[in-house]
């Protein structure tokens, strides 16, 4: 088996003397879809603001694809092919849709100094268009961001995040807020992205239609540890998992539990 | 249609000094002068949204580089701008890696504080800037050719405040301008695309001091003498006031607004003691009514006119 494209070993995150997150390990496969999920406060965004270098861990180290990226800053990482999405949208607000997604093509657009003085390189530019048309953006390019319905920069979060060729994508809670029909379409999407395009995704999510549905593998965190990973369908029945989010009483309910 | 304006404009421009008197032209060439220091505020605070307060410290660097170069050493004028603008840029790169490690208003009290200790050094440093007595500024020369009239340094004045709108246009539409509004809107998003924030930051900061260090070698070719007293914090709110009045974030708002205002600070020298007060009270209309300037109010209010 190859090695795993995100490993994730014995995080821990201490804020003050609260620890956050609590010795935390996680291996992500290639061209999977790896869900984490964990009720409010369980550390799901902060192990998220590590891997993706916004937070600096404790103790613990962060792999990607064979390289210890623990130490590196946040804005090496779009380079490397990591991008991300944000939990509360962080749009270019006053740009357009196309400069939101060209300053997601950053990396892409050369290092000497004609290509910085080129604004809208070619390349790039084809790929963008790409981009747009599979998000379904297009007709929106020329818009503020700002301007857009909630849904459609849930959408441009992740076109930006795409501008930047992700190896691996980080999706923190991308169905939050959207419509039944709008949770579908990101199924879609995200479910080609990883079939077809052999993308790797990692995602934060309460929507567990969306998590079900999509998912390889599912890691649940919390009070900071890992106290469940598997299947969804696994994952489900896992008494841990049912405690934690129901209570100990219906916990209680299931035979299984000691 | 905008290229025939903006034309007709620089004919305009070009043709002024044959059909006025040389105080409408010293007039003009210190609107330039303002256009051009606008520009650098347009950069670091309208492009890449962070609050330098300290652009009348950067202006007074060129103007006593670009003197003391032609003073002391000779220089030819073309040779003292370039050497008062990578001055002003190089001193602006060394605060700025001090004072971007600050934002918002605790980036703008360092910016202000660096502005006045710069004051107090062109006040002091008796031996290079004159001190209390200021500076006599000798007349920029060129191979043997002295400019000494405002009329004479006119076209070179207005030359340079059309190539530095140039540059700014190049650097706005760059992928450089573009990162400058990404750090702006949000840093956090701009670190997740790659975008190296800080030194993205810095480069603004350089290039605004490279611009008003520009602004001050415009000013020291029509001029034939600088006393620090105008270099201070009035002229920072000034060239601020200019920038906001013109509309931050756009060029047109910059240049406009350091041509309208240039034009109301002129009338009201006949008022100075009340030209501060009616300075702030513009300040704060605008960032009240129309924080996004005079132009796009205008062009707003027209629009919404004519629709109804």
């Amino acid at each position: 088996m190859p090695e795993p494209l995100l490993q994730v070993d014995n995080v821990t995150v201490r804020f003050g003397g609260l620890v956050a997150v609590n010795d935390f390990s996680l291996s992500v496969e290639r061209g999977t879809i790896h869900a984490l999920i964990g009720p409010n406060g369980a550390g799901k965004s902060t192990t998220f603001n590590c891997i993706s270098r916004f937070y600096q861990p404790s103790s613990g180290r962060v792999r990607f694809d064979g390289e210890d990226i623990t130490r590196l800053p946040a804005s090496a990482m779009a380079a490397r092919g990591i991008a991300r999405s944000f939990q509360n949208l962080e749009l270019f607000n006053e740009l357009t849709v196309l400069e939101n997604i060209l300053i997601g093509a950053h990396v892409h657009c050369g290092g000497t100094l004609r290509d910085w003085l080129q604004a809208k390189p070619p390349a790039v530019m084809r790929h963008i268009d790409g981009v747009l048309e599979r998000t379904g953006l297009a007709s929106y390019r020329d818009q503020k961001a700002r301007n857009l319905d909630f849904g459609h920069q849930k959408l441009l979060e992740l076109a930006r995040a795409l501008a930047i060729r992700p190896r691996l994508l980080l999706l923190d809670e991308p169905a939050a807020g959207l419509r039944n029909r709008e949770i579908a379409a990101l199924d879609e999407l995200l479910t080609r992205l990883v079939r077809h395009d052999g993308l790797t995704v990692l995602i934060v999510e309460h929507v567990m239609q969306l998590v079900m549905s999509i998912s390889d593998r599912v890691t649940v965190l919390n009070f900071g540890t890992k106290i469940a990973e598997g299947t969804p369908q696994e994952v489900r029945d896992h008494p841990a998992v049912i405690e934690a989010y129901l209570g100990k009483e219906a916990a209680a309910q299931d035979p299984h539990h000691a | 249609m905008r290229i025939l304006g903006l034309l007709a404009a620089l004919a305009a421009l070009i043709a002024l000094p044959f059909f006025t008197t040389g105080y409408i032209i010293y007039v003009a060439n210190l609107l330039l002068t303002f256009t051009v220091l606008c520009l650098g505020m347009h950069i670091v605070i309208g492009e890449a949204g962070q609050f330098s307060l300290a652009q009348a410290a950067f202006y007074g660097i060129g103007i006593y580089t670009s003197g003391l170069a032609g003073n002391a050493f000779g220089w030819p004028f073309p040779l003292s701008i370039l050497a008062a603008g990578l001055v002003a840029g190089l001193v602006g790169l060394g605060i700025g890696m001090i004072a971007l490690r600050m934002r918002d208003i605790y980036l703008a009290l360092a910016t202000f504080a660096f502005g006045e200790a710069m004051q107090w050094v062109f006040l002091n440093w008796t031996s290079v800037t004159g001190g209390p007595n200021g500076l006599r500024i000798a007349p920029a020369g060129l191979f043997g050719f002295e400019i000494v009239t405002d009329k004479q340094a006119y076209p070179v004045v207005l030359a340079l405040t059309v190539l530095m709108i140039g540059l700014t246009v190049v650097i706005s539409r760059s992928r450089l301008g573009r990162a400058f509004r990404a750090v702006r809107e949000s840093e956090i998003a701009a670190l997740a695309m790659g975008v190296p924030v800080r030194t993205t930051k810095l480069a603004a900061f350089a290039l605004s001091a490279f611009f008003a260090g520009v602004a001050g070698a415009m000013f020291a070719i029509f001029s034939t003498f600088i006393h620090p007293d105008s270099l201070g914090f009035q002229t920072t709110i000034l060239v601020l006031t200019m920038a906001v009045v013109g509309g931050l974030g756009s060029i047109a708002g910059a240049v406009g607004g350091a041509v309208v205002f240039g034009l109301i600070s002129e009338l009201l020298r006949q008022a100075p003691s009340y030209q501060e007060i009616i300075y702030g009270l513009i300040l704060i209309v605008f960032m009240m009514f129309a924080p996004r300037g005079l132009f796009a109010f205008a062009g707003e209010n027209l629009r919404r006119l004519t629709r109804a």
